[in-house]
């Protein structure tokens, strides 16, 4: 059975007709889910899927009413017997999650179907916020459902808690297709048709002096005290490794106090640890948007803190001197809209270099944010894990570590981590620097949670000490990588006129392609992605990086220069369709107009209307140039 | 700065009643089997407050660090409700532990230093590990290991953890990389289930006396609770062996539970059983299994201890070994390599369960409970490596465990202090009942604090939520020389006792919590 679902049916009527007739109804959760609806929506409309999920449940229905029907003369012979129970279990499980199925595309259908959007693939695009209402409405009506069908109290329960229902649900939206570019991965020579990558935001271009470094003989220490539990803060040794690493980077006017260091398995741990201990249940940060989503998922997953987005503009103006300028006057309007709500907001999240903006905030910015928190006492989070990614040397970062006196120390809090900067992501490692010990003590707890194994402690102890490799070696080479890789792609952008930003930071430029969009609305923006995505190029839209405006896409240019060649091979051919559909659409448009118009005169109509749109077509080509 | 208390379900559990109601009635040790305390997770530490409303007021001032009430008489600036309730968790968590460490026994450098028989872990087998991991098989560095991950591991692994389990816990049939799931350790894996089959304020039933820490474990982000069900070392009626889990017990625990209000999701079960040695037979198991069933709950088989069954005879089962589960689909094993292959600073822990649903959830959670590939691709190659654990390592590790447990059970015996231990495990669960004046928790702190002070570090029974004072866990796994000084102080102070009452209590002195993992 489980092979027929394998198959990926795209008969939803076929598949599930056959899951019906299963013994084990506890096989039902893992069906179909992905595989048939994910290879019917790549074929249909999500009106069609939908259309197809009706026509499945209703079938499922009468079957259930069938059985249900035959049980009741049965159990009235056989009262007792258990086992008539499965197959009703089996299609009641079955009816859940087909209901489940379809909340899920009328959720996201009305802005172009969840399936058509599959963030998953980029590490940074996880938390679509929408997604969360709709795991909400949908577990909500996964809920009811199973109240209706659960006429006897029997052992019906759905598995997990609603929280559980909604994180896998949050899974299944986002992890699907990332699975799937993992198992299909663009190489080189063997794969050159699958998918390349430059949603994910990672440091591809260093891994052989990354490898040649950590496969150096000092890595492959091993001692007793790296095998036992040690504190939960961090080995001593890293935590003060930690500490040195960023007084030289960050700049610090006086040398960091290791005490202050907390050590965790990674950015998102120390920042879903962090939500934790400063908010309780339902309150917020603050966080200018667009940005990155993962904090929106850190924020919701475990924490259950809310993110307020201070929405900011691509328009510039009076009050707006540069794209996406984060003011003052905007943190204030947006905390005061937050209150009016009944929010309780106890923070500020700062990313700085920006991501996806790749803006760094001068300090006279920074200052004055900070200040703005403190009048508001507010905590502020800054999130600088692209410090080290600064590749243009015109442009002056400064760590808010590197500031005098800040404006109130104790409610900042700065996290860094080596995944971008070393490019090192499956290191897992994260680190909170704070100079309030409380909110220190408070995070220990959580290295039971979010704990780093020993040995790898030690490696990045090495890591980081070996200041020579990384000032000599590591850095130099890194930035000029990322420096020729941006001025490719910066290159290209150009040349094809589609805007972007980007300052000479970060691994991503962020760009712009409302000029493809017609109508210009989310709904375009996630088809456009899931264009891309036909064509095996994965980008990062900006509806998950909670972006107001629709149409702005992330593109990570921190690749080989070969696989960026491909991909942008492949950019340049969906935009051409994307622009071979608007004139088609047009065109149709226009024709239908002439149709209501003209009398009746069938073959000739079709005939000049198919010379139309070749010649339609042709136009749109050599009006890009390609 | 005052700040209202948001209407959350931790302002609905504010600290005061937390602290007081519950525990006045369930810390009274009862004579009724199976009796239930339905447990927030502070009630596990709230003897503190007992403690202080018992101490006099000028000796109030030496406790300072694990005081609730004042943690919770002021509001902290800085941290969230529950944020204080967290660093509460983990001042009087780790103190213990930390003073521990401010003091720790080197044989050259520290030689009056504290003797750590008290923290659960192996460290008999160091020579053979730290060889093992420094082979040349383990130092390979692959990009891909650099790079995100699948949150569920890395599938080589994975494949390599199923393959592991299938044999050494035999199962009946192959078990499936695709029920696995990798993640740093068990604590986070308590933390991910409470958080997915439970909502806020749902429990688990859990026997007591439990390895305490688990508390701390499903509180910290699911905010669930553990409901006890105590066991207690009287054999009476049908049982035949002290501190012995029923169903009959199972079935009071879960009632009482309901009476009181409290939705439970699932059982907790230990086996080996952390701290008394236990082992389930396969028949128990299932019995404990079918009550599971039929009121529809989870049950996490907690199998840590799983290869550390030195004694030949016991011929433990693992669950997964069982033809049949009652409800696979709400079954879920949890095996890790920190106790095994003593090595609780690797951050490995491993989840099998046969439903998805389950999985994915857990699977989702994972991004903050990953671990390095560097550290996959190792423990991959360390699992694999059957010969060298056959022949080297698991026949070592035994004979090492069986010579310090001998010694210690012998030791005891000339103490003639009465002990359960079954074969398996790093601990032996001693009952020192006799050298308490009172059958009090005071009096066990105090008896507790009497073997700080002479410099040896053990666990006591209220850490593990045992409702009799007097038991101690004494962990054995420790090298000879260390095992003799610790022997030596323990004997001091039980024959010494009189005189050692008499001083009145350091200053310097912690609280103890942490080293029970």
């Amino acid at each position: 059975m489980s092979e027929n679902m394998d198959r990926g049916s795209s008969q939803p009527d076929e598949a599930h007709m056959s899951i019906q007739s299963r013994s084990n109804p506890s096989d039902i959760p893992h069906m179909s889910d992905g595989q048939v609806w994910d290879q019917a929506s790549r074929n249909h409309s999500i009106h069609t899927c939908l259309m197809e999920m009706v026509l499945s449940l209703q079938q499922a229905v009468a079957d259930h009413i069938t059985q249900l029907a035959t049980r009741h003369q049965q159990q009235d012979l056989v009262p007792e017997e258990q086992g008539h129970n499965q197959p009703i279990w089996g299609q009641e499980a079955l009816l859940g999650r087909l209901m489940f199925q379809m909340v899920n595309h009328l959720q996201f259908g009305a802005t172009g179907g969840q399936k058509f959007q599959p963030p998953c693939p980029s590490e940074d695009s996880k938390g679509d916020v929408r997604s969360r209402e709709q795991a909400q409405v949908s577990k909500q009506i996964y809920k009811i459902f199973y109240q209706l069908t659960n006429f006897e109290d029997t052992s019906i329960n759905y598995v997990l808690s609603n929280r559980g229902v909604e994180t896998s649900a949050l899974y299944h939206g986002s992890f699907q297709d990332y699975n799937t570019y993992q198992g299909n991965k663009y190489h080189e020579d063997k794969n050159t048709s699958g998918f390349i990558n430059l949603g994910t935001s990672e440091n591809k271009l260093c891994t052989d002096l990354l490898t040649e470094r950590l496969s150096r003989s000092d890595m492959n220490y091993i001692d007793d005290d790296l095998l036992q539990y040690s504190d939960w803060r961090g080995q001593p040794f890293l935590r003060e490794e930690v500490a040195q690493f960023l007084t030289y980077y960050c700049k610090a006017p006086a040398p960091l106090d290791p005490e202050n260091v907390v050590v965790l398995n990674g950015c998102s741990s120390v920042f879903s640890a962090l939500a934790t201990v400063l908010c309780d249940p339902g309150e917020a940060f603050l966080v200018p948007t667009p940005t990155y989503s993962d904090f929106v998922f850190s924020a919701h997953l475990y924490a259950k803190v809310d993110l307020v987005p201070v929405d900011l503009e691509s328009q510039v103006s009076d009050a707006n001197t540069h794209p996406f300028q984060l003011t003052v006057d905007k943190l204030e309007q947006a905390l005061l809209n937050a209150k009016l709500e009944g929010k309780k907001v106890r923070g500020l999240v700062l990313i700085n270099p920006q991501n996806p903006l790749g803006h760094i905030y001068s300090q006279d910015s920074l200052m004055e944010y900070l200040e703005f928190a403190k009048k508001h006492s507010l905590h502020v989070i800054i999130d600088e894990i692209y410090m080290l990614s600064v590749f243009d040397e015109s442009i002056t970062f400064r760590s808010v570590l590197s500031m005098e006196s800040l404006p109130d120390p104790n409610k900042t809090h700065m996290i860094w981590g080596t995944s971008k900067d070393f490019g090192i992501s499956g290191f897992r490692f994260g680190t909170l620097y704070t100079h309030n010990k409380e909110v220190a003590l408070a995070m220990s707890s959580f290295g039971y949670l979010h704990g780093i194994s020993g040995i790898t402690q030690y490696k990045l102890h090495r890591l980081l000490q070996d200041r020579e490799w990384i000032d000599n070696v590591y850095l130099p080479t890194n930035h000029s990588r990322l420096q020729e890789a941006h001025r490719f792609i910066t290159n290209e952008l150009k040349s094809s006129k589609i805007p972007f930003l980007s300052h000479g930071s970060g691994l991503y430029v962020w760009i712009s392609l409302r000029k493809y969009l017609d109508p210009c609305t989310f709904e375009e923006e996630l088809l456009l992605h899931r264009r891309f995505l036909d064509k095996k190029l994965i980008l990062s839209c900006g509806k998950t990086f909670m972006c107001k405006e629709p149409g702005w896409f992330r593109l990570v240019f921190a690749a080989t220069p070969l696989l960026l060649k491909h991909a942008m091979q492949r950019f340049y051919t969906v935009l051409v369709e994307q622009e071979q559909d608007w004139v088609v659409k047009q065109l149709e448009d226009a024709i239908n107009q002439e149709v209501e118009d003209l009398p009746a005169s069938d073959a000739s109509q079709s005939y000049s209307r198919e010379v139309i749109l070749t010649s339609g077509l042709e136009g749109c080509c050599s009006d890009l140039g390609l | 700065m005052p700040r209202p208390r948001p209407s959350s379900p931790y302002s609905a559990r504010s600290p005061s009643p937390m602290f007081t109601l519950p525990q006045k009635e369930s810390r009274k040790p009862t004579t009724c089997p199976g009796s239930v305390s339905t447990r927030g997770l502070h009630s596990i530490y709230g003897d503190g407050l007992e403690r202080e409303a018992a101490r006099k007021p000028d000796q109030k001032l030496l406790y300072g660090v694990g005081d609730p009430t004042a943690m919770f008489s002021s509001d902290s600036p800085h941290l969230s409700s529950r944020g204080s309730i967290i660093k509460w968790f983990w001042d009087s968590a780790e103190e213990g532990y930390r003073t521990y460490h401010m003091d720790e026994y080197d044989e050259d450098k520290n030689p009056g230093g504290i003797i750590n028989l008290g923290t659960s872990e192996n460290k008999l087998c160091f020579d053979l590990l730290s060889r093992r991991l420094s082979h040349s098989d383990m130092l390979r560095v692959e990009p891909s290991l650099l790079q995100y991950p699948d949150w569920r591991g890395h599938l080589f692994l994975r494949e390599e953890v199923a393959s592991f389990l299938s044999f050494y816990c035999k199962s009946p049939a192959p078990l499936k990389p695709e029920n696995v799931v990798v993640l740093n350790g068990c604590a986070s894996l308590f933390s991910a289930l409470a958080t997915v089959l439970c909502e806020v304020g749902e429990a688990f039933l859990i026997p007591a006396p439990y390895y305490g820490a688990i508390t701390q474990h499903v509180y910290l982000y699911g905010n669930v609770r553990l409901v006890c069900v105590y066991l207690d070392s009287e054999v009476t009626g049908l049982e035949t062996h002290p501190f012995q889990l029923t169903v009959d017990k199972l079935e009071m625990a879960l009632q009482g539970a309901i009476s009181e209000g409290v939705k439970v999701k699932g059982l907790i079960l230990i086996n080996p059983q952390n701290p008394l040695g236990d082992i389930y037979s396969p028949g128990e198991l299932r019995e404990y299994l079918e009550f599971a069933k039929r009121h529809a709950l989870h049950v996490m088989v907690d199998e840590v201890y799983m290869l550390s069954v030195f004694e030949e005879s016991v011929g433990y089962r693992s669950v997964l070994s069982l033809e049949g589960l009652p409800d696979p689909q709400k079954t879920h094993v949890m095996w890790a390599t920190s106790k095994d292959f003593g090595m609780s600073g690797l951050r490995f822990g491993t989840l099998y369960t046969e439903n998805q649903d389950v999985a994915t959830a857990v699977a989702s959670l994972c991004r903050y409970h990953g671990l390095s590939g560097f550290v996959q691709y190792q423990m991959a190659q360390l699992l694999r490596d059957r010969d060298w654990i056959n022949q080297v390592y698991l026949p070592e590790n035994h004979a090492r465990l069986k010579a310090a447990h001998t010694y210690v059970s012998e030791e005891l015996r000339a103490l003639g202090v009465p002990f359960l231990s079954h074969g398996a495990g790093f601990f032996i669960w001693v009952d020192l009942r006799k050298f308490l004046p009172e059958a009090t928790f005071e009096e066990e702190r105090l008896l507790w604090r009497r073997f700080l002070e002479n410099k040896v570090l053990l666990s006591f029974g209220k850490a593990f939520e045992c409702k009799e004072p007097g038991w101690f866990r004494l962990v054995f796994s420790d090298k000879a020389h260390r095992l003799r000084l610790g022997m030596q102080r323990i004997r001091q102070v039980l024959e010494g006792k009189s005189q050692v009452a008499e001083d009145p209590p350091s200053c310097q002195t912690q609280e103890p919590r942490g080293p029970h993992r």
